[in-house]
């Protein structure tokens, strides 16, 4: 069993309090991701689950124990390093087999694991390097086979992606989630990168200031934000959130541009990419285009509100000119003007 | 001229004002004692003369001088290994979150930025017979006086005693800036695994810590076969030499006994036994460091 349960967690440092009450639950061999910009807390709340810090009230349970009060290492967990904490005067065999070591694995044992691990992640050919010597890739294989090796059921990530580049980010991301798949493990993985969040997690966690913003499958978090955060941090570029009344919106077309009955005085989200320059609808003005290769990201105006639209292909625009926008009726989430919660379809017809 | 060679009359001219102070200083002095320890000394009757190995001969059969170089050696026995060992101790121990740690720290220093002349002279107060601290602390568990630096036995182990309380504030500093620069994620992901505090210290803080230690430890060596003041305050060298170093045994023969060619005699062995040691432990150390 390695579940992991974290219930009504504070954590204070000082005088300021940083976790607010978190509830978290990860199933045995899940992939829960906490996502959410800096300082929100989410590398605090994985530190709490390692037990490198301890929590100021609540509980932390694992596998249905009570591990509160406990070190980390009788937790039975790995974990990766933002920076790696590779040993640099130690071989990567002997960073690997580090904690082996620690706990007396026999020789022969620990030389058949670092064998099978080295070769799973491989970096059979590195072992005599010291990680001076090796790229951010290789040390990254590393930090992770050292986590592997332990053979504990549970892994806490954190950040271990944000320092490579963005080719070799995109070729670890499918690894360690095979990694997690074949061997089982249970992850609980920190970034500030939605990208990362939404192509590895089984769960995503969205944290905000201390609290709990939305918990959800990637798509829940993509298809039904909960508030309007959710609805800017998810998806790249972010989702439009507009205010639909003032100059432009009165020359609208129903018909091409829907919006939910109660719109008036909520607030409404349409992605970029549910978005299509069309004939009717919103008349804009276009100001500027992204040229990204398969689309472009066009950045257009309606009165004072800033509207982006993904386009298929390459769009030249020189600024100024006009144009009208479409969209249909299910592509748009409504939003409460005040408390930013997701209004549902349901309560608006 | 060619832009060559004013590049090279430029770089003459940048190292001449440090060139100019090593030569007349260091170098020249070092070569005109290396000369002076082949001629005899002069007096107004008998001028010096060429006298080749003789003043080596005669150190060789100098009783005082084995003495002394004796006393060295375990003045650097006793003072080495116990001031690293406790620097290290008091680095690790006041580089974690304790409470008034800049008041610790400080504290720690407080005997290295004290001269050694006044340090000296609290010692004193510490050994005097009757009515020095320790007799008195020791009298009241019934232990009779000693005369502490009067006893040969003793006053070896007094002045290393000494020497350790003072040096270890210092090299606890070099120690204290290489611990700081260790990423503390480190001992996290050791503490993950399992690791205890020593496990830790002795396969990762110590490792890691060796250039460092090379440094402190050439630094002590040095120190080691340079410090006198203490002795002209505690001791001036006895009783019967028994707390002479080689560096006052050299002070005494130059400017008590007049007799500057044995003086530079004993100076250039000094020397060359520290160019000695400092290139065994380069040679010996270096291969087995890990730099960053």
């Amino acid at each position: 069993m390695s579940d992991i349960r974290l219930e009504r967690v504070t954590k204070r440092f000082g005088q300021t309090e940083v976790l607010h009450g978190i509830d978290l639950a990860a199933a045995s061999g899940e992939f829960v991701v906490l996502l959410g910009p800096s300082g929100c807390g989410k590398s605090t709340m994985l530190r709490l689950v390692a037990g490198l810090e301890s929590v100021t009230t609540g509980r932390v349970l694992i596998g249905g124990e009570d591990v509160t009060e406990r070190s980390p290492a009788a937790r039975r967990l790995s974990m990766v390093f933002q920076s790696y904490a590779l040993f640099p005067h130690l071989d990567v065999a002997e960073n690997i087999v580090f904690g082996l070591r620690v706990r007396r694995v026999a020789a022969a044992d620990r030389a058949a694991r670092l064998r099978r691990v080295a070769a799973m992640v491989g970096l059979a050919h590195l072992l005599d390097r010291k990680p001076a010597q090796l790229s951010g890739g290789q040390r990254q294989r590393v930090a992770l086979a050292r986590a592997i090796i332990a053979e504990h059921p549970i892994c806490l990530m954190d950040e271990p992606l944000s320092n490579l580049d963005a080719k070799l980010r995109h070729e670890m991301r499918i690894e360690i989630r095979a990694l997690q798949q074949s061997l089982g493990m249970t992850v609980v993985y920190v970034t500030h990168d939605q990208t990362e969040a939404m192509s590895m997690a089984d769960r995503v966690m969205l944290m905000r200031d201390g609290r709990v913003e939305q918990v959800g499958t990637p798509d829940e978090l993509y298809q039904r934000p909960a508030t309007t955060f959710t609805a800017e941090f998810i998806g790249a570029p972010p989702m439009n959130i507009l205010t639909p009344s003032g100059a432009g919106w009165a020359e609208r077309e129903p018909d091409h541009a829907p919006l939910p009955a109660a719109a008036s005085g909520a607030r409404v989200g349409i992605r970029p990419e549910d978005i299509a320059l069309a004939d009717h609808g919103l008349p804009v003005r276009l100001h500027a285009a992204d040229y990204l290769g398969a689309d472009s990201i066009v950045t257009a105006r309606v009165g004072d509100q800033e509207v982006v639209v993904r386009v298929p292909g390459r769009l030249r625009v020189r600024g100024g000119e006009t144009a009208h926008l479409t969209w249909a009726s299910e592509a748009v989430h409504a939003f409460d003007a005040t408390s930013g919660r997701r209004i549902e379809a349901s309560e608006t017809q | 001229m060619s832009r060559r060679a004013l590049v090279h009359v430029y770089g003459w001219l940048l190292l001449t004002p440090a060139a100019i102070l090593l030569v007349a200083f260091t170098h020249y002095p070092t070569v005109t004692t290396v000369v002076q320890s082949l001629f005899s000394t002069g007096s107004a009757t008998r001028p010096s003369r060429f006298v080749g190995l003789d003043n080596y001969r005669f150190m060789l059969d100098d009783e005082v001088f084995w003495k002394v170089l004796w006393n060295n050696l375990w003045y650097a026995l006793g003072t080495i290994p116990a001031s690293i060992a406790l620097a290290i101790l008091m680095a690790v121990w006041v580089n974690r979150a304790i409470p008034a740690r800049g008041l610790v720290r400080m504290a720690y220093f407080t005997p290295t930025v004290l001269p050694m002349i006044a340090v000296a002279n609290i010692w004193l107060f510490f050994y005097t017979p009757d009515i020095g601290l320790i007799d008195q602390v020791l009298g009241a568990f019934g232990i009779p006086a000693h005369n502490w630096l009067g006893d040969p036995a003793t006053v070896l182990g007094c002045i290393i005693v000494m020497t350790v309380w003072k040096e270890a504030g210092f090299f606890m500093i070099f120690y204290l800036a290489a611990l700081q620069t260790l990423p503390p994620e480190l001992e996290e992901a050791a503490r993950v695994e399992g690791a205890g505090r020593w496990y830790f210290f002795r396969r990762v803080t110590f490792p890691l810590l060796m250039p460092t230690t090379l440094f402190v430890l050439i630094n002590a060596v040095m120190n080691s076969f340079k410090l006198v003041d203490h002795l002209f305050i505690l001791t001036k060298g006895g009783p019967d030499n028994a707390s002479s170093l080689l560096l006052y045994y050299i002070y005494e023969v130059a400017f008590s006994f007049f007799d500057e060619a044995y003086a530079a005699t004993l100076t250039v062995v000094l020397l060359g036994a520290l160019a000695a040691i400092a290139l065994a432990q380069f040679l010996l150390l270096e291969r087995r460091i890990h730099y960053r």
